[in-house]
């Protein structure tokens, strides 16, 4: 693939990739390993303190989507600097936040014992706390942390891009969709696919951002000043407008693994098509509104907004999703691909996300979330995005980045085993969730009433086959990267 | 809508979905194509593809439109209007709620938010609401089957967040 940098610039992009992907991979590597002691704990296969147990679900949910955003950011930032260069010092500036973010909020559970739970909901983070006051504002001062890193990355990345296309026109394309023959008639080509997952994350991005560093001031000032009241229904949409956009960019920013991965795969090519561009227009401009479908059941809520919430939240979604998967499926059906570690990864992360992501549509739907609202079901859709669709995306993206390296190959028994381990064990472990869920058993229950114990070791079973396979992938992974480089360009 | 009927409709599109990807993925890898031979007629299918869904998404969010709890309480006007208040670890609830009836609760929270949520005699969720301090939601609501009738949070609200449920009969 040409690229608009030298082998020096390329080289250091892929240091600043590497070492975002390194980092976001450690820290998932150990949320896994803290799910499971959480959902083991729910089998009753020993037994956890509640507060342990709040604290360590807290630090599991924020460290995931902090692990999972920035190993999605790093690859992003590798990419657009083959487009444009970029400044990796402001790289390693949003990196050293991110760094310094985490460890507060490590020191804040760990030590501090904080459990508010990283969606801290106002007023939860200050009444009835179990936790010294301290916990809360190394939590809140943690998170302010990251989302300063966030938007220092949007910045730099919707600086670059505006520059590098010509303003926002050339970077959405929007000459390309509404002046179409004259845009291919003058030799003009569209941004490729990867560099709208790039605008859209870093413009959504920075306006979540905005709204999470807004309500985080604002839960800091309280902590400081607890005279400083707050609305507890302002706080939640700002919450989640940040939480939930935050979410669900991880898989924008992994996708592009289908977008560069996939072609190498296939040795074919990914072209931007009027479809997919305003299928991430419909992303752009609809994501971040999405988040209405967690405030369904506030009912204090203005109307209007429920309405626009669930067609919202089908808009945020499909379009990018039909577009994005039938293209990804279109070049691997009959390409003559070899199915190797990096393909697979790739592949099985597209059903991921059709299947996590239809199981979010349905529970976006308002006469199904009246029933599902805060039940199993939701973190089974997530956990199916992120686990099977974000992870895999990004896994997908490792493994083709070193089997091109090395020209090495994964025998036929590990792939499998490891398919075995990630698909069989994370289909037990998810399929847990759903049956739960639909039998009306509630999240974020320390102790779960009948019939989540039952499900719980299903899925604690399920988690321990995923984990073998995990290390199983992670240890395959370390051997291709030693191997002796093949001089293969990616 | 009955949540058994949702996951019956989520397994089998789940399980469609990953047998027609796998399928369209290792089919004839054996005889590949040309990038170029699959183009033309791969992309005049996504159109058709792409505007159906679209279609779909937007009859779905139509059909479900009357399905929406939100007006439910103004439209009841002439229903019997129960106080509910959720605090860290329990709910003040009525004892008893009239069967064959339309009620409406009147729920808020006087410390933190949490989830007030109905279960049904069978322990089925049929409808809840959020508990929110300085709100109160108006979840209106007919009972058709007699018995005990469980309420559990629904809503992280601390430490026994687990433990904070209540109960009321309607007969």
């Amino acid at each position: 693939m040409s690229t608009a940098i030298d082998d020096a610039g390329d080289r250091r992009g892929k240091r600043v990739m590497w070492t975002y992907i390194v980092c976001g991979l450690s820290i998932f590597t150990l949320m896994l390993l803290v799910g499971i002691l959480l959902r083991g704990s729910q089998a009753a296969w020993f037994a956890l303190d509640a507060g342990v147990f709040y604290s360590l679900l807290s630090l599991h949910g924020v460290g995931m989507l902090t692990a999972l955003t920035i190993s999605g950011l790093g690859t992003l930032w590798y990419l657009v600097n083959r487009e444009t260069p970029l400044n990796e010092g402001v790289a390693y500036v949003a990196f050293s936040l991110f760094v310094g973010g985490v460890a507060a909020v490590i020191v804040s559970v760990v030590v501090g014992h904080y459990g508010a739970l990283w969606t801290m909901l106002y007023p939860l983070p200050f009444v009835g706390t179990y936790w010294p006051s301290w916990a809360t504002g190394a939590w809140l001062i943690g998170t302010l942390l990251v989302m300063v890193g966030f938007t220092i990355w949007c910045a730099q990345i919707l600086g670059a891009l505006v520059v590098r296309f010509g303003g926002l026109n050339g970077m959405l394309g929007i000459d390309y969709v509404l002046r179409n023959r004259a845009f291919v008639q003058s030799g003009k080509e569209p941004p490729a696919p990867e560099m709208f997952a790039a605008a859209i994350t870093a413009i959504d991005g920075f306006i979540a951002a905005t709204a999470g560093l807004l309500v985080g001031i604002a839960l800091l000032v309280h902590w400081l000043d607890p005279t400083v009241a707050l609305d507890p229904l302002w706080a939640k949409n700002l919450t989640y407008m940040f939480g939930h956009t935050f979410a669900n960019l991880t898989m924008y920013m992994a996708v592009a693994g289908i977008y560069v991965g996939l072609p190498l795969c296939t040795k074919r090519s990914y072209h931007t098509s009027v479809q997919l561009t305003v299928a991430w227009w419909a992303t752009l401009t609809f994501v971040i509104i999405a988040y209405f479908h967690h405030l369904y059941m506030d009912f204090a809520q203005a109307q209007s907004v429920q309405y626009i919430g669930e067609i919202a939240s089908y808009l945020a979604a499909i379009p990018v999703v039909v577009v994005t998967v039938y293209g990804g499926v279109l070049l691997v059906h009959r390409s003559g691909m070899r199915w190797t570690l990096g393909s697979m990864f790739l592949f099985a992360g597209m059903i991921g996300w059709v299947v996590g992501g239809f199981a979010a549509v349905l529970d976006a739907t308002i006469p199904v979330n009246v029933d599902l609202h805060n039940t199993l079901w939701v973190p089974g859709h997530f956990h199916t995005y992120l686990l099977e669709g974000v992870v895999l995306f990004t896994l997908g993206w490792v493994f083709v980045n070193l089997e091109a390296r090395s020209g090495g190959q994964t025998s036929a028994l590990v792939r499998w085993l490891v398919g075995v381990g990630m698909f069989g064990g994370g289909a037990l472990f998810l399929l847990s969730f759903y049956l739960a869920g639909a039998a009306g058993v509630p999240r974020r229950y320390a102790v779960e009433p009948a019939p989540g114990p039952f499900f719980a070791n299903i899925a604690t079973i399920g988690a321990l086959v995923l984990l073998a396979g995990f290390i199983l992938a992670a240890s395959e992974a370390l051997r291709l990267a030693r191997l002796k480089p093949a001089h293969v360009p990616l | 809508m009955d949540s058994s009927v949702v996951l019956k409709i989520f397994l089998v599109v789940a399980v469609l979905a990953i047998v027609l990807l796998l399928w369209l993925a290792n089919y004839r890898q054996s005889t590949p194509l040309a990038q170029s031979d699959l183009t033309a007629r791969g992309y005049g299918i996504r159109r058709y593809w792409f505007w159906c869904t679209l279609i779909v998404a937007f009859a779905v969010y139509a059909i479900t439109i009357p399905a929406f709890p939100y007006r439910k309480a103004q439209a009841s006007v002439n229903a019997r209007h129960y106080s509910v208040i959720a605090q860290q670890y329990g709910f003040t609830l009525p004892a008893v709620v009239p069967l064959d009836t339309p009620v409406v609760f009147d729920v808020t929270a006087k410390d933190v938010n949490h989830g007030f949520g109905i279960y049904d005699p069978g322990g089925r969720v049929i409808t809840q609401v959020q508990a929110m301090p300085l709100y109160v939601n108006h979840l209106a609501v007919t009972f058709t089957v007699p018995g005990r009738y469980r309420v559990r949070c629904l809503e992280f609200c601390g430490i026994a967040h687990a433990a904070m449920q209540g109960s009321f009969d309607v007969k």
